[in-house]
């Protein structure tokens, strides 16, 4: 028993010590393709914390849109915003004319800082088309043309789109789900044109060309990705898929002026936020390691797991960090702060009830546990129902939340106790002072 | 041990003078001082000599000229012909009259470097988050809220189960309305902020109170005879040090971010850290003080209405 412990303890620590360094200090192996960048670098900053570009879009010269019109610009651009997990983005309309601000935060790994490159990342309508096409006109690379006046389907006749693989090919596409009326046009069309191919483009871009095989009802339809490599397609299958989802603007959106913005937050906010939090750190983890002594060494490691694995995860999907994302880290620290507190209180109190030191941790993880447990999960409840229907900062905040609350699980019930059955089979570590109790050894 | 359910009318008569202070504050201030994101504005560009100037400055002076939200940023553009323009942003949480314009442009002249011969260019928006993005969010937090009184009532039967969910949700609300009223009597600015303290506040209090409510569902268990009001003292005073600890290096570490953020100047992250502040001591107070006596309320009324029925019955 107490070996098996002392093995796992082991490897956590070598685990927790690896990806401690990684976070800080990157990781680059030469001869071979890993080289992540230190975590510091790799997390894409809001706006609020490290400024970005402010572009002002409008629509193009011959075209006036009416005001709805541009209040569906408005939510498109959010909505693709949303999906690409850029939060802390400000989309205005300036309704007199008929102008949209908006405002996203510098890519992670920004090196030029050029406001018009940065911008391109909302450049497209996404304007998605499944057309007939002349099989005799293709351009010099053997792609079809666009033929303009035999549309089948556009992106407002899909309900749906997802990115999926066929287990069995490893190919991967994206599967449409149709409107009523648009599984209609796609049937009617596809019964006409077999044999022939379908081009499907987004904007002025052919993605695939397939060859109709037969008349298809029932309201699907798939875009295969090319012929590149599994990771590759299903990044473009995924991106593609959100692009539609987020639904098509209906006319294309010119950038009039770009320009770039300083933090909302102030120039220095970035360095005084990681300084006082490193601080704050210390500080949090000096008093539980004095309160708690042995114990508090456990709940300092197992913290820093937690916090060392949950800004990987926010660095790696890419998500931008704002002050609400940041508050979700706060949150989740404190709350994982408090399991340790929850834990450790009650073997203190169960040492004082007169049991051993060994009984009184196993009784204190178990009556501990419900109360973490719930305290978890309703947290969690709302982090999954903030971010299935807020957006923007709340969307933010219920992400690193989120994840948070779940690493707390693997912290505190796992983790801390690993490791202080591990420490707990040492007969030195039987004194009850180091469990922060007055008076002499316990009796064991 | 402390009777802290006793004493529960003091509590109560605390917390109602800070709802009285915030309804009051709410008058006398009309309604919260929304920020641009919340209720449109004007956005005033400055094309500026240099980009050497004090954006701390520029706020505190436009401020004071017109006693509206001022957001500066710095930010550059290229003219036609590629050179680096250097401009001044001030985002206006209000939409300027003529005079309230020309009050900012002659203060900003005044102050600094403004390019000569140019203009500033206003542009009138509307809310990011308007109305639409508010009605969403608060739908958000109500069916959030909803979810977990249902997983309290299934979770926490011995306590009567939906009595205790409601209880953690009027805890909850009693800290929203600490923070509203911070918000409404000092007319701090209502922004993303403001919006990410409050979360942060309602999942710090839904914790802490389950947190309590689990020590008094394993009392319950244990001691069935023990009246509602033993239950609950027993349960706060046994949890006592837990609750300290906690709120206290709660308390630490966003007091630490507070210092930091005084010493450098950076009066967002300031207004950010004084909510949360706020609002983690009405956390910890509320599920002491609240929620756990509205819970012996709730419960004992409860009981006495079964017992009436049954003998309406008998």
């Amino acid at each position: 028993m107490k070996g098996n412990y002392g093995i796992k303890s082991i490897l956590l620590i070598l685990i927790i010590g690896v990806l401690t360094y990684i976070s800080i200090a990157g990781l680059s192996i030469p001869g071979t393709e890993i080289n992540i960048e230190k975590v510091a670098d790799t997390i894409r900053y809001g706006i609020d914390i490290r400024g970005g570009v402010r572009a002002v879009l409008t629509a193009p010269a011959g075209i006036d849109p009416t005001e709805d019109q541009m209040n569906a610009a408005k939510a498109v651009v959010e909505n693709r915003l949303d999906y690409q997990r850029v939060y802390d983005r400000t989309v205005l309309l300036e309704k007199a004319n008929k102008r949209i601000i908006v405002e996203i935060p510098w890519r992670q790994d920004e090196k030029d800082f050029d406001p018009q490159k940065a911008i391109n990342e909302l450049g497209m309508t996404a304007l998605l088309t499944f057309r007939e096409v002349d099989t005799e006109k293709v351009d010099e690379y053997g792609n079809y043309l666009p033929l303009d006046d035999k549309i089948i389907l556009k992106g407002n006749d899909v309900k749906k789109a997802t990115p999926e693989m066929d287990t069995n090919t490893g190919k991967v596409y994206v599967r449409l789900e149709l409107t009523s009326e648009g599984s209609k046009k796609f049937e009617e069309a596809t019964e006409r044109l077999v044999g022939k191919p379908i081009a499907i483009f987004m904007d002025e871009q052919l993605i695939s060309a397939p060859n109709v095989r037969e008349k298809i009802s029932g309201g699907n339809a798939v875009i295969e990705m090319g012929n590149t490599d599994t990771d590759t397609a299903t990044k473009e299958a995924t991106s593609l898929a959100n692009t539609i989802n987020a639904g098509a603007l209906e006319f294309k959106l010119e950038a009039a002026q770009i320009e770039s913005i300083s933090p909302i937050l102030g120039k220095n906010a970035l360095n005084v936020i990681l300084l006082a939090g490193l601080v704050a750190s210390i500080l949090i983890g000096l008093f539980m390691l004095l309160y708690y002594r042995l114990p508090g060494i456990i709940a300092d490691i197992a913290l820093l797991f937690q916090i060392v694995v949950q800004v990987l995860i926010i660095s790696s999907v890419g998500m931008s960090l704002t002050l609400a994302g940041i508050a979700g880290i706060i949150l989740s620290i404190g709350m994982g702060v408090d399991a340790n507190v929850i834990i450790y209180e009650r073997i203190k109190e169960e040492i004082r009830a007169g049991k051993t030191v060994r009984a009184a941790i196993d009784v204190g993880f178990d009556r501990a546990f419900a109360a973490i447990f719930d305290g978890n999960i309703t947290t969690l409840i709302v982090a999954v129902v903030l971010y299935v229907l807020g957006s923007g900062p709340i969307q933010s905040f219920a992400f690193t939340l989120g994840i948070g609350v779940l690493l707390n699980f693997i912290t505190a019930i796992v983790i801390s106790r690993t490791f202080q059955r591990t420490v707990s089979g040492f007969k030195i570590t039987k004194n009850r002072w180091l469990y922060g109790v007055r008076g002499g050894s316990s009796n064991v | 041990m402390f009777d802290f359910v006793g004493k529960r009318k003091y509590f109560f008569g605390f917390s109602t003078l800070i709802l009285i202070a915030c309804i009051v504050g709410l008058i006398v201030n009309q309604g919260l001082n929304l920020d641009i994101q919340f209720r449109g504005g004007t956005i005033l560009e400055f094309q500026m000599e240099n980009s050497s100037f004090d954006l701390n400055l520029a706020k505190q002076l436009v401020e004071q000229e017109i006693g509206k939200i001022v957001s500066p940023q710095s930010s550059y553009s290229l003219d036609t012909n590629n050179e680096r323009v250097d401009l001044l942003v001030l985002s206006i949480a209000s939409k300027l009259t003529q005079e309230e314009h020309d009050k900012v442009v002659s203060v900003i002249e005044e102050n600094f470097k403004v390019k000569e011969g140019t203009k500033p260019t206003p542009r009138a928006v509307d809310a990011a988050m308007g109305k639409e993005m508010a009605v969403k969010s608060i739908i958000a937090v109500a069916i959030a809220a909803l979810l977990m009184v249902i997983y309290v009532w299934i979770r926490f039967k011995i306590m009567g189960g939906l009595l205790a969910g409601v209880s953690a949700v009027i805890a909850l609300l009693h800290d929203v309305m600490v923070m509203i009223t911070l918000y409404a009597v000092f007319r701090l600015p209502v922004n993303e902020s403001f919006i990410a303290a409050v979360l942060t506040i309602v999942g710090y209090s839904i914790n802490d109170t389950i947190v309590i409510f689990d020590r008094i569902r394993e009392n319950s268990t244990l001691n069935k005879k023990d009246s509602l009001e033993d239950i609950t003292n027993k349960s706060i005073n046994q949890s006592l040090s837990r609750t300290i600890n906690t709120a206290l290096t709660t308390v630490l570490a966003v007091t630490t971010v507070y210092i930091f953020a005084s010493y450098y100047n950076i009066e967002s992250i300031k207004l950010f850290m004084l909510p949360m502040l706020v609002g983690l001591i009405s956390g910890t107070y509320s599920t002491i003080f609240i929620a756990s006596p509205v819970w012996v309320i709730l419960k004992n009324y409860q009981a006495k209405r079964q017992a009436a029925s049954k003998l309406k019955n008998a």
